[in-house]
């Protein structure tokens, strides 16, 4: 017997004969499950790539000006963040439930007092607590790396501000010194990872909703990415087929992606209020709600 | 198949239900001049088919350092035309990066318009000039291209001051009317730059140096003056070239000794007001 099963014996235990309540205790320990098998599938080794591109990032590109070098290490780091989340969620969610159907395992799961609805939204769950550990640790880990790099740029301008040969060379030489202080100490990145994040449980949502309708893995994840390219496009789309009004309809059905893309714009120094921050994390988190309904529905009667 | 029918109307019910709140979004995104160039096909044509991809991917800031990364070896090699493209690829990218600007002009401006200006395919050294010069010129539209995407920070306005200041002034040769007129744009740039509070003090210095270089020594007088009025626990301010600057244009400017700034007896320095 498996760990998840005998947990789920546990909690099964308790319930009463009759008609199987809602518990988000069972969705809670599926949740849970869900979490260490992925952590099994040594999902986080992809840290261990990112840890590297943080250290490159801020290692190489010295020949250019203070304010570049910061620009590049934020840009790489985020990205990655977004790149390797991006293919844990998509990747990840993809084969939650082929794999359960491959090794047979979400039978005796089902034959247990556990709703469908408990499963599925256990192994969401799992996915989400999955996606949020490896978000914060690469962000602390983008956090150290910038301390370094600040350090070592501290080092570097404070040796331009006493060389500075006139009045004006040494205020200028005393900008950057301030202006690096400021970037490395912009806490406004914090949001960019916010929208990361939901941007990420978003997709997984997605792909769950996917591999509801298909058993094939390869099908799943190859529609999580064209759903993923499409969302990215979608305030484009919008704006090309502005007179289409059955277009524009079927475009509305896609969450728009890119809005969710506000760390470049952080980069730069652009005001990002939390107001913005928080329409856009309304938005995914009600549009999380919607897919996770529809995903139910489609799964509460799927032959398995 | 009743269900799945009705996973897709809930779908489309909710798109309807999340239109008015992302419409505002997309509204404030672009209202705030979020994000950069829309992804349409001239641009993915030019961007090649792997940074397209990163691209769509959401990519964006990533792309456009990796271009800008690029820029560099193509300053090396002296590759001005691949190395101008990008500049203009990366600014249509993320037209918000002052950064990017600033740097595209220095290499329109300086590295570009020198290399051009010395290039041995020249036929004379005239058109050496007049190359480097067009340079000079892509420099300055492509600044103030900059200003009008970022007007509210200080830097475009005082990278255009000096580019007026050190180069398209000297593109004026013996012509005074054309350098007064450039170092009068100088003026006018260092003027607007040094409005914004975070704009170091050295600006103010650079704008009351174009006031005299363009002939209005009496404006530049009082604005030394205005510098010297300000709050003297600034440690920024570098007083004593303020202190030289009103004294020798109360001197060529021969000011009634009733109407100079208050000196000190004891050592004839300027008094700090209170």
């Amino acid at each position: 017997m498996t760990e998840s099963q005998v947990n789920l014996t546990t909690a099964a235990t308790a319930i009463k004969p009759g008609r199987v309540g809602f518990s988000l205790h069972r969705v809670w320990i599926i949740g849970l499950n869900t979490f260490t098998e992925s952590m099994r599938q040594k999902v986080f080794n992809i840290l261990l790539i990112f840890a590297l591109v943080a250290i490159s990032s801020a290692s190489f590109f010295t020949e250019f000006t203070f304010s570049e070098q910061l620009k590049f290490m934020k840009d790489f780091c985020l990205g990655a963040v977004s790149v390797f989340g991006t293919l844990i969620a998509i990747v990840g969610t993809a084969q939650l439930l082929p794999n359960e159907l491959e090794n047979r395992t979400i039978y005796t799961i089902l034959a247990k007092p556990v709703r469908r609805l408990e499963f599925i939204l256990g192994k969401y769950i799992g996915m989400a607590l999955l996606l949020f550990i490896s978000v914060l640790m690469m962000s602390l880990m983008l956090g150290a790396v910038l301390k370094i790099k600040e350090a070592r740029m501290v080092m570097v301008a404070q040796q331009g501000v006493d060389q500075a040969s006139t009045p004006d060379a040494r205020e200028a030489a005393e900008g950057d010194l301030a202006q690096i202080r400021a970037d490395t100490a912009d806490l406004d990145i914090i949001k960019g990872i916010i929208l990361i994040f939901i941007k990420l449980s978003l997709l997984a949502a997605i792909t769950l909703l996917i591999s509801t309708i298909s058993t094939s893995m390869i099908f799943n994840v190859a529609v999580a990415f064209m759903v993923f390219f499409a969302g990215h496009l979608r305030s484009a789309a919008t704006e090309a087929w502005a007179h289409h009004k059955i277009w524009l309809a079927l475009l509305a059905i896609l969450p728009d992606l890119g809005a969710f893309n506000v760390a470049d714009d952080i980069n730069l120094g652009n005001l990002i209020p939390w107001q913005h921050v928080g329409l856009v994390a309304a938005d995914g988190l009600g549009r999380i709600v919607i897919i996770l309904i529809a995903t139910h529905l489609i799964f509460a009667k799927r032959e398995i | 198949m009743r269900h799945k029918f009705l996973a897709i109307l809930v779908l489309v019910l909710a798109a309807v239900l999340f239109s008015p709140l992302e419409n505002r979004i997309q509204a404030e995104r672009v209202w705030r001049k979020y994000g950069g160039a829309r992804v349409s096909l001239p641009l993915r044509e030019k961007l090649g088919q792997g940074t397209a991809v990163a691209l769509l991917a959401g990519l964006r800031g990533v792309v456009a350092d990796f271009l800008w990364i690029q820029n560099a070896d193509y300053f090396v090699k002296d590759e001005w035309v691949p190395m101008y493209r990008n500049i203009e690829l990366v600014t249509t990218l993320q037209p918000q990066s002052t950064t990017f600007w600033e740097q595209g002009a220095w290499h329109m401006g300086w590295n570009i318009g020198y290399s051009v200006s010395k290039d041995p395919k020249n036929e004379n050294t005239a058109q050496g000039i007049r190359r480097e010069r067009e340079w000079h010129q892509k420099a300055r539209d492509f600044l103030l291209r900059g200003i009008d995407n970022i007007p509210q920070q200080y830097d475009l306005y005082f990278a255009l001051g000096w580019l007026y200041w050190t180069k398209l002034a000297k593109d004026c040769g013996e012509n005074t009317d054309c350098q007064r007129a450039a170092y009068s744009k100088a003026a006018e740039y260092f003027g607007a730059a040094g409005e914004f509070p975070e704009a170091p003090t050295y600006i103010g210095r650079e704008y009351a140096r174009a006031l005299e270089k363009c002939g209005r020594d009496r404006d530049a007088y009082e604005y030394w003056k205005t510098l010297w009025k300000a709050d003297h626990k600034m440690t920024n301010q570098l007083w004593t070239e303020v202190e030289r600057n009103i004294k020798r244009l109360e001197d060529a400017l021969a000011i009634p000794e009733d109407k100079r700034v208050p000196r000190n007896k004891d050592d004839g320095s300027l008094q700090v007001p209170l």
